[in-house]
């Protein structure tokens, strides 16, 4: 509770003190006369509040920007790759070089008119094996669909941004896919002259297709290099899609030679796939 | 020492929340003086005889931190803590709302000078009617929450 009632002597102080407290008023408000120490207070809290958040707040702010825009930047990175993936895919269907689309009755749906976009499933990668990719028969990859077009996608064709790499064989919550490496998968293909057809069986190897033929019957010269292609037999991959090149000739006898062709796919390079449906 | 750091600290800290409420309450044509509340309830509750120069003194820190002209606040804080002081008695006898009252007005004066000194001509009556209501209002709910905390909130305002 308060202190003692003011005395006849604190109550002239009290009355100098509003005295002195009204001129003082009076003069700054006439003369603007403290102006200079408003503007020094007011400097000074600018500047200790600034060297406050400086010393307490800013190291916290910036190590949580940091972490965050990484994140950011991290996010943004696999959208872009995603979309350069999906891009690619794209390029690759449309591309004139592969001529994709020159079997138009083996693709029906190539391109969704309304949203101008491709009528394939997109599948990301869920799993494979790469040891036993690159050593053994078994060639088998899990995808997980991101978008899909298809009501069904078994005995689609799967291809990524360089070419065919297999099929898919369980339609499952992801998809199985046989890889054309798989030594159990074999793909119809053709020379470009068309005078020379053989189906084309996994080696087990990384890459690598071989195609064993009678010369007898096929007389067509090949070459190292020579270029093959599908060949739209069986229904299941598409018409002159560009699958590989020979890279090895062998001679087992008089009656039949192998051909090592090496695919231009190479499953591992990207992440994402297009299972287009026949 | 201590004590003084205490009091000065309080003062900026009370004076941060006032001018951070002011643009919000100003809306509904409230102005709430809490700074001048606040040394009003320090004055009343306080054991020791505060001075006119201690009351003098912190208005001229809260002319400082709230940029007013110099000696407006100087002068009315040193006229609170005279009038507390004259009716230190008086308020042994007064109820509660009394004391309310009491400080209601005399925040609704702080708030009528600074009007006529700082803002002549944009002086409103009705600004003035509902500040008294609400600083009434505000007294009262401060002394029903010291009935909810009597330990920590030990006062009659």
């Amino acid at each position: 509770m308060a202190g003692k009632i003011p005395t006849s002597g604190q109550k002239i102080l009290y009355l100098s003190f509003v005295f002195l407290g009204s001129i003082i008023f009076y003069f700054d408000f006439t003369t603007n006369s403290f102006q200079s120490i408003k503007n020094g207070y007011t400097s000074f809290k600018i500047s200790t509040i600034f060297l406050i958040k400086e010393t307490t707040i800013e190291p916290f702010k910036n190590f949580f920007n940091l972490t965050k825009s990484k994140e950011n930047l991290i996010q943004e990175n696999n959208n872009l790759k995603e979309a350069l993936d999906i891009s690619n895919l794209n390029n690759y269907l449309i591309s004139k070089e592969n001529i994709f689309y020159k079997d138009k009755n083996i693709i029906q749906y190539p391109i969704d008119k309304k949203n101008s976009s491709f009528a394939y499933s997109i599948a990301k990668i869920k799993y494979i094996n790469h040891n036993i990719f690159n050593c053994c028969d078994n060639h088998r990859m899990h995808i997980e669909l991101i978008s899909s077009n298809l009501s069904s996608n078994l005995e689609s064709a799967v291809f990524n941004n360089s070419g065919i790499i297999g099929q898919v064989i369980t339609d499952e919550k992801y998809l199985e896919v046989i890889l054309l490496t798989d030594i159990d998968h074999s793909i119809p293909i053709k020379s470009k002259s068309e005078s020379f057809y053989c189906n084309a069986r996994g080696s087990g190897r990384a890459n690598i297709i071989i195609c064993s033929y009678n010369p007898l019957v096929w007389d067509e010269d090949i070459l190292l290099g020579k270029e093959f292609f599908t060949s739209g037999l069986g229904g299941i991959f598409p018409k002159d899609i560009m699958i590989g090149n020979v890279v090895n000739i062998i001679d087992i006898d008089s009656t039949k030679k192998d051909l090592e062709i090496k695919l231009f796919a190479d499953p591992l390079e990207s992440d994402l796939f297009g299972v287009i449906r026949n | 020492m201590k004590d003084f750091s205490k009091k000065i600290i309080f003062i900026f800290l009370i004076n941060y929340i006032d001018l951070s409420i002011a643009p919000i309450i100003s809306k509904a044509l409230i102005i709430f003086p809490l700074t001048f509340l606040g040394y009003s309830l320090y004055v009343y509750r306080s054991n020791k005889n505060i001075g006119p120069a201690e009351g003098f003194l912190v208005g001229l820190l809260v002319d400082l931190i709230s940029g007013t002209f110099f000696g407006i606040n100087a002068t009315l804080f040193c006229i609170i803590t005279y009038l507390i002081n004259i009716y230190s008695n008086s308020f042994k006898i007064f109820s509660y709302l009394q004391v309310c009252i009491f400080f209601g007005v005399s925040a609704t004066a702080y708030i009528g000078f600074s009007q006529l000194a700082l803002n002549l001509y944009n002086f409103s009556y009705i600004t003035l009617l509902i500040s008294f209501i609400f600083n009434i209002l505000f007294c009262i709910f401060v002394t029903i929450l010291s009935s909810y905390f009597p330990k920590k909130i030990n006062t009659k305002i």
